[in-house]
């Protein structure tokens, strides 16, 4: 099938001496070269699947330039950097939106050549290095050394020059709290979040989604601590930022439906989803439920499928959802006016 | 590697003693001498992640952080913004204002903890339910804030603890409007402060609350709404807005009496009657001047009573009581003397020769303007002597004058005779009185 032929075979032996070619997964000998590039080895067809699923697919032709060692190649190593450069974009813009969807394995690849490349502009221990290893640590969720490793290389070459900005703070942060809440250390994961929520608003501001999901996993935190109204209120104040976030959203799409524009978000529809939902499954589950609060939760529901999978299902939700609303008392005209609002936006 | 101890002989003896003397063990000797004398190896006493982050983070984010550890965000969440509407406000505004020359709110550690301190014990309160506790952080904030150039502070959390919506009719809140009454009557907003002090005064007289020293609220903002009306009825008076005054005198005078101060009380009288006194309304006046005149009386305060009584004596001079008047400001008079009241009596005098004045009896008028002079000679109010100076003088002039204006008009030799001897004598004359005491000071 196609895998096959994308893959044509060599032989280590006939490659002269200091030439010898190693698996762009592994690392080790390699039996396999990508037919299409010809600069890319692989072990074994595994991995070579592997890595053409993972990020092999969008950049194949760009590798070309860079690994093919040519006269002309030796001579432009300012043009060489710049190609790298745009490569580790790529390889982070994948390995971020794979990682959103929640591919965690097939985001390996691509986690790992952007760490390779940039240690090739940048040098081994510098501060440019961190995104690229707090997309491995992230990459490697649940394998705990992995992890382990790969943050605290981030976080010592954070500490090491501590003015690099405060979204590779925040980052680093979010990615060292989930860290030890995985491993079971609820404290120094509370300090983590902390961290990460000053430095998040401290860069996006109070009202940011980025901010919220920092709220989220700090809640998450104190779920596991049992203090139930602080979780109630922390969900609570994620939902007004969501609600405000989804409002704005469908009005403009309400004006520009002719062009739909790309919504900033698209690639965390699958965490920003699954948020809501345990959000709204953890109001329900209390016994002291406030309406209020549900509906607000089920309202965002219902926004993020219309802005996200179009009206059929989004009318569907609103439904359900309105159908929750009802309880809610005649004081709060919030919860009663909203489904009438997203039935006038669908146009119905 | 001797499993059977005392068994076999010890072969090996020399050479270990041998063997001490290599490199090797040279190094362990100084090593085991080290670390012998640096004693035992003290238990690991590293610093926890949290108290290396305290030196190494900012205050700010050293506070921030702990608000958001305890899981107090919304206190976060007020805490930033205020430090950023802070910068917002350092930056556009003018240079030279006091808030600018105290350093910003991000850079005042103590401040800022104090903010946090209170705000987390606000929002613990918050919820669980219970208002009161919460208004009754954000007023302590409100007071805790007393550096001019941290007057926004007042007023924001003094607003944030009446503007609720729950909990904005506690004692906390009340006593929040009191303070904000007080403080929007130091800057001049008079509607503002009225406002508030009117809902106070409400919520006080519902609760019946006490404030944090121990005194009524109710008291407090009867005694700040009575200032403002007094206040707010400044411009129509001057404006000759009589009636508007009236009506603000009027509540002002109101709220005086509920505030069981007798001193505002009687004062409120006064302006009262000043202002119908302004308007023309003489017989109401009187009323009002003597209600302050009783009040002032019962309190003792002779001081403000015979500023009354003199007003009173206006009243009835202008309604045509000129004896009643003249009795009055005798017996006035005789009180100031004996309490010492040295500018009340000049200005008693003062009244007195108005009236004569008034009546044109030029000489009686100078007489009293001459005792008050010299009454004024021996204390040090500068306005007043200059006053009695004028008034001496004028009624000397038209005393002068009257005498020889008959004499100006007609046109016989005999009256221009008597002028010209007026001319040459004229200066060395006296109306009755020393010559010395008036030539010398009083001509200048």
């Amino acid at each position: 099938m196609e895998a096959e032929s994308q893959a044509s075979a060599i032989i280590p032996l006939a490659l002269p001496k200091g030439a010898e070619k190693f698996c762009e997964l592994c690392q080790r000998e390699a039996r396999l070269q990508c037919s299409k590039c010809r600069v890319t080895f692989y072990c074994a067809a595994e991995h070579q699947q592997a890595d053409w699923v993972g990020i092999h697919e969008r950049i194949c032709q760009l590798l070309v330039p860079i690994r093919a060692l040519t006269l002309c190649s030796l001579r432009q190593t300012s043009h060489t950097e710049t190609q790298i450069k745009k490569l580790i974009e790529i390889c982070r813009l994948v390995a971020q939106s794979k990682l959103s969807e929640g591919k965690h394995q097939e985001a390996l690849p691509a986690a790992q050549l952007c760490l390779r490349c940039s240690i090739d502009v940048h040098g081994p221990n510098t501060v440019q290095l961190v995104p690229a290893y707090l997309l491995l640590a992230e990459a490697n969720m649940g394998e705990k050394q992995a992890q382990n490793d790969f943050l605290s290389q981030a976080e010592w070459a954070v500490l090491k020059s501590p003015k690099c900005g405060l979204t590779i703070h925040h980052q680093l942060h979010r990615s060292l709290g989930r860290l030890h809440v995985a491993a079971g250390d609820l404290d120094t994961a509370l300090h983590n979040f902390a961290n990460d929520i000053y430095f998040a608003t401290e860069e996006y501001g109070l009202d940011s989604t980025v901010t919220s999901r920092g709220y989220f996993l700090m809640a998450d935190v104190f779920t596991k601590q049992g203090k139930i109204p602080t979780v109630h209120s922390l969900y609570s104040e994620v939902a007004r930022i969501w609600h405000r976030h989804l409002t704005r959203l469908l009005e403009t799409r309400k004006e520009s439906i002719q062009n739909p524009p790309v919504d900033s978000f698209y690639a965390e529809r699958v965490e920003v989803d699954e948020m809501l939902r345990t959000m709204l499954e953890f109001e329900q589950k209390d016994t002291r439920k406030d309406p209020a609060r549900i509906a607000v939760v089920a309202h965002c529901l219902a926004m993020l499928s219309l802005v996200r999978d179009g009206m059929a299902y989004g009318i569907l939700l609103l439904r359900s959802s309105k159908h929750r609303i009802k309880p809610v008392t005649s004081n709060d005209t919030r919860g009663f006016f909203f489904p009438q609002r997203l039935f006038l936006f669908c146009g119905l | 590697m001797n499993t059977a101890v005392g068994f076999l002989p010890e072969i090996n003896a020399n050479k270990s003693k041998q063997r001490s003397s290599t490199y090797y063990s040279r190094m362990k000797q100084t090593k085991e001498s080290l670390r012998a004398r640096l004693g035992p190896a003290r238990p690991a006493e590293s610093l926890t992640r949290k108290e290396i982050a305290l030196f190494r983070s900012s205050p700010k984010q050293s506070i921030c952080v702990r608000l958001l550890q305890e899981g107090f965000h919304r206190s976060f969440s007020e805490l930033v913004s205020l430090l950023r509407s802070d910068q917002d406000w350092r930056a556009t505004a003018e240079p030279g204002s006091l808030r600018l020359r105290a350093p910003p709110l991000v850079e005042q550690r103590h401040k800022m903890e104090t903010i946090s301190q209170h705000l987390s014990l606000a929002e613990e309160a918050e919820r669980t339910g219970i208002w009161s506790t919460v208004c009754e952080e954000r007023l302590l904030l409100g007071r805790f804030f007393s550096d001019p150039e941290d007057l926004w502070l007042r007023f924001y959390f003094y607003h944030s603890c009446t503007d609720r919506e729950k909990g904005r009719f506690s004692r906390a809140a009340t006593e929040a409007r009191a303070c904000l009454t007080e403080l929007y009557l130091d800057r001049g907003e008079l509607e503002e402060a009225r406002q508030q002090g009117e809902l106070c005064r409400k919520q006080a007289e519902d609760g019946g609350w006490l404030d944090s020293d121990g005194r009524p609220l109710k008291l407090r903002a009867c005694r700040d709404l009575w200032k403002i009306y007094r206040e707010l009825a400044e411009a129509p008076l001057a404006a000759e807005d009589h009636k508007k005054a009236l009506t603000l005198l009027h509540e002002g005078n109101s709220r005086a009496a509920e505030s069981e101060d007798k001193h505002m009380k009687g004062e409120a009288a006064f302006q009262v009657g000043l202002a119908y006194q302004r308007a023309g309304d003489h017989s109401t006046a009187k009323k009002f001047f003597n209600t302050s005149m009783e009040i002032f009386h019962s309190l003792d305060g002779t001081d403000r009573a015979v500023k009354a009584c003199i007003a009173l004596a206006k009243s009835l001079k202008s309604e045509g009581y000129f004896e009643e008047a003249v009795a009055c400001l005798e017996r006035l008079v005789a009180m100031s003397r004996s309490s010492g009241l040295h500018h009340r009596l000049i200005d008693v005098h003062l009244c007195l020769g108005n009236i004569y004045f008034s009546r044109s009896q030029y000489v009686k008028a100078a007489e009293y303007y001459l005792q008050g002079y010299k009454v004024a000679c021996t204390t040090e109010d500068v306005a007043r002597l200059q006053r009695a100076q004028v008034l001496v003088a004028s009624a000397h002039a038209h005393a002068t004058n009257g005498k020889y204006s008959a004499k100006l008009t007609s046109t016989s030799p005999a009256a221009l005779q008597a002028l010209l001897a007026w001319k040459v004598k004229r200066g060395r004359e006296d109306l009755s009185v020393d010559s010395e005491d008036y030539y010398s000071p009083a001509w200048f």
